[in-house]
């Protein structure tokens, strides 16, 4: 798959403090990019040097294989921290200006302003927008010049599980359009349902990248419920069985490698056991993320 | 940027109190004079001849000389609302570089000072045509070079403004250092050439970036007090202003590529 972005060893020191550190990271066509990392781990920094507003105080990357210009810029929609814009003017035209400046076709307005649903508030000023809505237009905004790239930093920031959602639609829909996204974000549940990599970042450092498919991959853990006084001695016999926890009353039992829920509630319909509540948990993209911070301790 | 209204309520409002003092100080002088005579007294308006050409060009630009510090202030504020707004910051971020964004705020500069000159072309030809008791065409040529000093001398002024902006980023301070800017210059002036020191080298004042902005347009009115004035425009005050508005541009363009925005 064509690589899209390119970093090599990037830096950037503000005084004594390092931002971000000897960064490497590769961002592939198609790909939906988590970045995670606890607050002030570079996450922003980063961006900001990718798109021109940070000067990086070593290292390089590369847009499309090549070093990257204002030119380079057009071609990528992004909204950095907040939504920013001129408060006096209304949706539209401050849509026109971000048009103008990308030379962008303006006839897009309409089509991205109905992608984040804003249409019928358009010509409102943009001060008059709740915090939902501003995060809309910036999303728009970023889609105006129809870019091949996309990056959102914490687009839902400050929003109500409604607008979390309404936005996790919204980038759904343009990742489906086969537009690459990178998504810096905190909500970790949100990242594990749209992204399909992540990179990990610890004070400017890259802890970890790659597939979020990989963090569900290895040990499995089956949550089973019976009515069956001998349930947890049962669940210890079974070849299958690594460790045996129980919580609220549901065993948590963690499979050896090789071992599925199906092999599980064989073994238990053998013994005459019925169930009445199975599930196999992945592992969370959130725990992952707190045992790679852990392990860098 | 081009529908904000405080923007433009303070343009409107430039442009008009300039034409309006410039185009109405002979009605004022008719006026202090038809005061004269009801106390008995007599004085000729036409004895001064302020709206007469020639005199009527350094006259006229030397007042609305004066008003550049309103414009400036709204150069000012349009660049620190970029700093204040970030749009600066998204304008990088849509693709803009930083060279065109100093380029759009210069322009914009040109464009004010294009405008001031045509407005005060207008109001001169008007009102000298009206009040100039009898025209020769020699004497309506002469002095039109001001309007190039006077172009600079707000070109120059708006440029220094920009760069203040540029640097400072925040409105109130950067208002304040551009008012106080004549009051510090006169003061480091003071104390680099008092008398004591060393007279030979008062020459050098001319070169001082605000003084070579005043230089352009030279007070007029000392003529009408039977003294010697310099009625043209000077060469050296020309190439000394017109490098400092560049360097002005070039500082704003300098530290602007620097920054981390
Ligand atoms: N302009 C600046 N001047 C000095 N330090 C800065 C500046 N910008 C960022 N920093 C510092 O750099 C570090 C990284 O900040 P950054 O904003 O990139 O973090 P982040 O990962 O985006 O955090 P968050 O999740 O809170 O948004 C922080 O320690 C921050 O204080
Ligand atoms: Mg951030």
């Amino acid at each position: 798959m064509e690589t899209v972005l390119s970093i090599n060893k990037l830096t950037k020191n503000f005084g004594k403090l390092c931002a971000v550190n000897q960064l490497d990271l590769e961002v592939k066509r198609g790909q939906v990019f988590g970045m995670l990392g606890p607050n002030g781990s570079g996450k922003t920094t980063t961006l900001g040097m990718l798109m021109g507003v940070t000067n990086p105080t070593s290292g390089s990357f590369t847009w499309f294989g090549e070093p990257a210009t204002h030119h380079t810029r057009k071609k990528i929609g992004a909204v950095l921290e907040h939504p920013i814009f001129y408060p006096y003017l209304s949706g539209q035209k401050n849509l026109e200006l971000n048009a103008m400046v990308k030379g962008a076709n303006s006839a897009n307005i309409e089509k991205v302003l109905d992608i984040v649903e804003l249409s019928d508030r358009k010509e409102d000023k943009y001060r008059t927008y709740s915090l939902g809505m501003k995060q809309r237009l910036a999303i728009a905004s970023a889609l105006v010049s129809d870019p091949i790239i996309l990056i959102l930093d914490e687009p839902t920031n400050g929003l109500d599980p409604m607008g979390i959602a309404e936005i996790r639609e919204i980038v759904k829909r343009i990742a489906a359009d086969g537009k690459t996204i990178i998504l810096a974000s905190h909500l970790l549940d949100e990242v594990q349902k749209v992204c399909t990599h992540f990179a990990v970042l610890r004070k400017g450092k890259l802890m970890h990248s790659g597939p979020v498919d990989d963090v569900g991959k290895g040990e499995e853990t089956v949550e089973v419920m019976a009515y069956h006084d001998d349930l947890g001695v049962l669940l210890q016999e079974f070849v299958g069985s690594g460790s045996i926890k129980k919580d609220n009353g549901i065993f948590q039992v963690m499979m050896k490698d090789g071992f599925h829920s199906q092999d599980l509630n064989k073994f238990l319909f053998e013994k005459g056991i019925i169930t009445s509540h199975l599930m196999t948990k992945k592992k969370s993209l959130e725990k992952k993320f707190l045992e790679i911070l852990f392990e860098a301790h | 940027m081009t529908s904000y209204r405080t923007f433009w309520v303070i343009c409107g409002l430039y442009f008009l109190t300039l034409g309006f003092t410039t185009a109405s100080g002979m009605e004022i002088l008719k006026w202090i004079a038809s005061k004269f005579e009801d106390f008995g007294s007599s004085l000729n308006v036409n004895r001064i001849p302020l709206y007469h050409f020639p005199d009527i060009w350094q006259n006229l630009i030397y007042i609305s000389g004066l008003f550049k510090l309103v414009l400036s202030v709204m150069v000012v504020i349009s660049i620190t609302n970029e700093y204040q707004y970030r749009t600066l910051r998204q304008n990088i971020i849509d693709g803009m570089s930083r060279l065109e964004f100093v380029l759009s705020k210069v322009l914009t500069n040109v464009l004010l000072s294009l405008m001031s000159v045509a407005m005060l072309l207008l109001i001169i030809i008007v009102t000298g045509l009206i009040y100039t008791p009898d025209l020769a065409f020699a004497d309506v040529i002469t002095g039109a070079e001001f309007l190039l000093a006077y172009f600079l001398e707000i070109f120059a002024f708006l440029s220094y403004a920009l760069m203040l902006g540029v640097f400072i980023q925040r409105s109130g301070l950067t208002i304040v250092v551009l008012m106080l800017s004549h009051m510090i210059e006169a003061i480091i002036k003071l104390n680099l050439f008092r008398e004591s020191l060393n007279p030979s080298i008062g020459w050098l004042k001319q070169f001082f970036p605000l003084e070579s902005i005043t230089n352009l347009v030279p007070l007029p009115f000392a003529r009408y007090a039977f003294q010697e004035i310099q009625d043209y425009v000077s060469i050296t005050a020309i190439v000394i202003a017109l490098t400092w508005a560049f360097l002005f541009n070039y500082f704003s363009y300098l530290k602007l590529k620097k920054a981390d925005i």
